[in-house]
């Protein structure tokens, strides 16, 4: 009897804790074998599996016998741990690392294990729930009344918004597929992947000539410490990149959102301003100017050559990581500083009245609430690390994905290997995984948006003096370290900085060079096309958007509309890169021979309608977010109001919803044309098809990819133009259209 | 004008019944209420009636025409939403003269008639107005004015006074009231406040859970009710056990009711047997005057409470409570014993399971 109860209440006991705990037995078990007889490479064969078997069955017996593993769903960590877990877990076992590394996914692999025994229980039990309550109705009445929804214009808008989504994205897309499973004559299919997870080229576990990260040179008498990074080979060296540019820019992000959203501080307003400033996107130069600060000349170098001797240098992958955690990290901030003030005060009062303090509150509280916009923010800058083309360009690092799908438009062969589709397809997957692991994190986790609508004033609080002095001595600086990009941009524009030393020369101020941009014919040309192309790209963004986000939010046809929804936002994973591989392919094909043929040659081939049609499709998601939102402002009652009077569907699409829209289609055209006018992957690959009919974007690249001094003061006044743009739009959309000013998230 | 007919309409949402097979037949001309508890399905049965929603089973007839396909624009019915749904971006005129327009009247006549339907519903004065500038039962009425302009054939109302306060809204009841029976449209209203449905209707269908469990007038629907819920979703009731002894006349049973120690008369809509409920309305309870013959009973009064427009009274008959409604001029003590009457027209027995 006695025993029985123990047993009982033994069986009760067990959680995600003991889950866990099965797979630090297995890494264990590993480890020992792994020391015992070292390898190098994959696995270390049938001793191996007896860990993983460990991994995968215990946790399995554990959750048979009662276990409670639900945190894998609920808990805000242990949740993120299980996504983590779905990505890192396949990919270590992909790319055959050994050793800790394993260890560390064999630890982890029980928490995939009970997040997927988990979702698949629940998920039985929901099939089985609504199984055994559908109410069948015949299937004529089905679909009479599913047609009865939907009049001809809301059927348009449907098949319309497929279709063309399907055409210009998902097919180019699925011919990236087609050529990455085109191997070389004689090989298996797979051999492109193959040959991307294994040669040396791409993953680099083992070093032959042994590298290290930093070095000192001499040069010219001096010493100088050049920190460059260690190369991994391609494969791992973007994903390192993007991982450690990911968790920096979110620390930061996080850090900068509270101080600024929580703390009362003299000065925090115009503090707020300015940690808006690196927001702006400058193409090329904003690295370019990270590469002159952190270079021999500039103000880090003096400092370390005052005090220690030497001079100091950042080049190369650490060079390209910087530049990208100083160029992302706002949209982090932003993100998460939107999520701290809508959290509602209560809910932090209560932890509070219940004794949670500091950062514990902080911990327990605050962070899991508002960790859903943060996520967003964070995934967004792990997709633009990865398919970054700027900064490995300006910092000349050709041992990143991106470059090297890059390198295949610049070889001017005419044709592009079938590797690079497949390195493609890589990159896109990498992204489309976090972006959908997060996405169904959110998804999972949009309480804190939920919480009451009721406008409050969030908490905020005044500073003690040590906490002043952290503002002012370590949060300063460092908003005013990560504008130095844009500042420097402006200054060498204006030709105070000059172009290849950090320096000073207030003298020299002069407005010739962006003048330039519209007298001299050449560079004009590059404006004028960056105008046009931007304009008439928005133009049919916001048609299009405005389409889908009707037909969206106004249908509820099973598989259908949730596919027309997830179609219209996937563009923000699809790393810039891919749509230009996508687009190549898809041009050079189906158009075989027409003037849209890629590989029609420089004279017949109209760059200029390939580029509008990418940028409309690439930058569509920023555009359908604000239309959406609109649209769902929009009553459905006004809609049937109208109806009811005996307006028809196009007369109250017109009439009604789009006057009731006007504010959200125009900011949304606003925030497009800015992400359009500063589009660099398909500009400068495609678009340096036909030079004449590139964009500025297009422009930078030659600078730099031709190491033109006098050119850089040009694209500097090109950067200096585009800030000009963003401005405007930032006070059109804020004092205008009395919006938020959101550029970025998800 | 216009004769509504429901038959065997049914709606569901994913596993949700929200219209469960219901029968409905709205004469023309007629105040049709349908009344019932929050999510039991009413506004789903106006918007089938308006052809927002399709019936996944079942018919609608306009005057035995076939509209259950008919699109919404083409049915000629006209509704005053639940948030009145008034267009933001447009003046209380454009508003009211929305639905002129679409039908193609020159500018002259559309004018005419606003005025006209502004004077209706007391505006005037406020034709250039943004809804946001609108008090709620301003708003409101503009509702009402911009569906009553295109004189509808059928006027569906969303529990349109549910916003107002309730000075307001007793003002407003009336003010519909006599509209309605001067244009003579046909108005289905709904609503989940009982006094408004009984005061305003000519007949009322109560609703739960997607069914339609009686339809009948006010006073019918009331004292004879046909199950429990109905007597319990409308007004009080006193509800006791009885046991059927046998019949008593046409439609009429002669119950015993152990707890008040007594043989009742009373209406019954079936021929019940065994064990019934009996539901006696507070106003049923009357006291007894010499005509009075049957269902007479001694009772002690508990307490009394002043109503204003009423007298409370707890009495205690047998082991059971009862509350009656005794007319505010009744002087009666505490611990003083009455002799009660309750008319066997006004006290129903239900089946106990009901
Ligand atoms: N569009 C819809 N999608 C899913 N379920 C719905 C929808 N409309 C109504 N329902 C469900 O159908 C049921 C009936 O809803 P309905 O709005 O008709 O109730 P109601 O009687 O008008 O309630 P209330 O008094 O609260 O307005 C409810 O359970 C509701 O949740
Ligand atoms: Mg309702």
């Amino acid at each position: 009897m006695a025993g029985s109860i123990a047993s009982d209440s033994l069986e009760r006991s067990y959680d995600i804790r003991h889950v866990l705990g099965t797979g630090i037995i297995a890494a264990t078990l590993y480890y020992l074998l792994y020391y015992v007889e070292p390898v190098e490479r994959g696995s270390l064969g049938p001793e191996e599996a007896l860990a993983w078997l460990v991994a995968i069955l215990l946790p399995l017996a554990l959750i048979a016998r009662g276990a409670d593993v639900s945190k894998v769903r609920f808990s805000f960590g242990w949740s993120f741990a299980a996504i983590i877990s779905y990505v890192y877990v396949p990919l270590i076992l992909l790319l055959g690392v050994p050793g800790l590394p394993r260890a560390v996914a064999i630890a982890i692999t029980p928490l995939m294990v009970a997040a997927f025994a988990y979702s698949l229980k629940e998920f039985i039990t929901q099939y089985r729930a609504m199984k055994s309550k559908q109410i069948r109705m015949p299937l004529h009445r089905r679909i009479r009344s599913t047609l009865y929804k939907l009049d001809l214009l809301l059927a348009s808008f449907l098949v319309g918004g497929l279709t063309i989504l399907t055409v210009f994205l998902l097919i180019p897309v699925l011919l990236i597929l087609w050529n990455a499973f085109t191997p070389p004559i004689g090989q298996p299919f797979y051999a492109n992947f193959k040959r991307i997870f294994t040669s040396y080229e791409y993953v680099r576990l083992i070093e032959l000539t042994p590298e290290k990260p930093w070095l000192f040179i001499n040069e010219g008498g001096t010493r100088l410490l050049l920190i460059k990074g260690k190369n991994y080979g391609i494969l791992l060296n973007s994903m390192i990149n993007s991982v450690i540019v990911t968790s920096v820019a979110t620390i930061l992000g996080i850090i900068v959102a509270f101080v600024l959203s929580r703390y009362e501080f003299p000065g925090k307003r115009i503090l707020r301003v300015l940690a808006l400033i690196p927001l702006f996107v400058t193409p090329f130069v904003n690295s370019y100017a990270i590469k002159l600060i952190f270079g021999p000349t500039g103000p880090i170098s003096r400092i370390t050559e005052i005090l220690f001797g030497f001079r100091t240098q950042i080049d190369g992958l650490a060079g390209v990581t910087l530049a990208q955690i100083m160029a992302f990290y706002p949209i982090v901030y932003l993100n998460a500083y939107a999520a701290f003030t809508s959290i509602d005060p209560s809910l932090e009062e209560q932890a509070e009245n219940l004794g949670a303090r500091g950062f514990k509150l902080f911990r327990t509280v605050t962070l899991p609430l508002a960790l859903p916009g943060i996520a967003a923010g964070s995934i967004i800058v792990f997709i633009f690390s990865l398919e970054d083309l700027g900064a490995p360009i300006v910092f000349s690092e050709r041992n990143l994905m991106s470059y090297a799908i890059y390198q295949n438009f610049i070889n001017y062969t005419g044709t592009i290997l079938p590797e690079a589709a497949a390195l493609g397809f890589v990159m896109l997957a990498l992204a489309l995984v976090g972006f959908l692991a997060i996405k169904s994190y959110v998804g999972l986790r949009s309480y804190a948006m939920l919480s009451k609508g009721g406008r409050w004033k969030p908490r905020s609080r005044k500073l003690g003096p040590l906490g002043l002095a952290a503002v002012y001595l370590l949060l300063l600086p460092l908003v005013i370290f990560t504008m130095m990009p844009q500042l420097t941009v402006t200054m060498m524009a204006l030709n105070i900085v000059p172009a290849n030393t950090f320096k000073i020369q207030l003298g020299e101020a002069t407005l010739r060079y962006f003048l330039a941009l519209f007298k001299d014919p050449h560079l004009f040309m590059y404006v004028r096309n960056t105008l046009s192309y931007a304009l008439t790209a928005v133009v049919l963004a916001v048609t299009l958007s405005i389409i889908i986000a009707y037909a969206v939010t106004r249908t509820r046809i099973r598989f259908v509309t949730g596919f027309l929804d997830a179609l219209s936002t996937i563009p923000l994973a699809i790393p810039g890169l891919v749509v230009a591989l996508g687009y190549y392919y898809f041009f050079s094909s189906v158009f075989r021979g027409t003037s849209l043929d890629p590989t029609s040659g420089p004279t017949v081939f109209q760059a200029w309608i390939v580029l509008i049609l990418a940028y409309t499709i690439r930058k569509l998601p920023f555009v359908v977010r604000s239309v959406y939102a609109g649209v769902q402002q929009v009553h459905e009652n006004l809609e049937e109001a109208a109806m009811n009077l005996g307006a028809t569907r196009r007369q109250t699409v017109f009439g009604i919803v789009l006057p009731l829209i006007v504010a959200y289609v125009v900011s949304g055209a606003i925030v497009g044309f800015i992400y359009i006018s500063t589009e660099v992957s398909t500009s400068i690959t495609l678009g340096a098809i036909r030079p004449d009919q590139a964009p500025m974007t297009f422009y930078m690249m030659d600078v730099f990819l031709g190491g033109q001094l006098e050119g850089i003061q040009y694209v500097a006044a090109m950067g200096l133009l585009l800030i000009l743009f963003q401005l405007i739009a930032i006070i059109i959309i804020i004092y205008g259209l009395k919006q938020s000013y959101a550029f970025i998230g998800a | 004008m216009t004769r509504i007919r429901l038959v065997n309409v049914t709606k569901v949402f994913g596993t949700t019944v929200a219209v469960d097979h219901v029968n409905l037949e709205i004469e023309s001309g007629e105040f049709f209420t349908i009344i019932g508890p929050s999510g039991c399905g009413k506004s789903t049965t106006l918007r089938i009636i308006a052809g927002f929603e399709v019936p996944e089973e079942g018919q609608v007839f306009f005057n035995d025409k076939d509209v259950t396909f008919v699109k919404p624009y083409e049915r000629g019915t006209a509704m005053v939403f639940q948030n009145y749904a008034l267009w933001p971006h447009m003046t209380v005129y454009e508003n009211i003269a929305y639905g002129l327009r679409l039908r193609g009247l020159p500018e002259e006549e559309i004018k005419k008639r606003v005025k006209e339907v502004l004077e209706l519903v007391d505006l005037v004065g406020h034709e250039n107005r943004y809804p946001i500038q609108l008090s709620g039962g301003q708003q409101q009425r503009v509702a009402l004015a911009r569906a009553l302009v295109v004189e509808p054939s059928v006027l569906l109302l969303d529990e349109p006074l549910s916003n107002l306060d309730a000075k307001l809204r007793l003002e407003m009841r009336e003010e519909l009231k006599n509209l309605q029976r001067r244009l003579g449209i046909t108005t289905v209203y709904v609503t989940h406040d009982q006094i408004e449905a009984l005061s305003m209707s000519d007949r009322i269908a109560v609703m739960n859970r997607g069914r339609i469990l009686q339809v009948g007038k006010p006073d019918e629907l009331y004292f004879r009710p046909r199950n429990l819920f109905v007597a319990d979703f409308l007004g009080r009731s006193n509800i006791l056990d009885g046991t059927v002894v046998g019949p008593a006349g046409e439609g009429q049973l002669l119950v015993h009711v152990p707890s008040i120690g007594a043989d009742l008369v009373m209406h019954a809509y079936e021929n019940l047997r065994g064990k019934v409920k009996v539901i006696i309305r507070p106003e049923s309870i009357v006291r007894a005057r010499p005509e009075h013959n049957i269902n007479l009973i001694d009772a002690r009064v508990i307490n009394t409470m002043f109503l204003g427009d009423k007298l409370e009274v707890r009495l205690r008959v047998g082991e059971a409570s009862l509350i009656a409604y005794f007319p505010n001029n009744e002087r009666l003590g505490v611990d003083e014993t009455i002799r009660i009457h309750i008319p066997p027209d006004r006290v129903v027995a239900l089946e106990a399971s009901g």
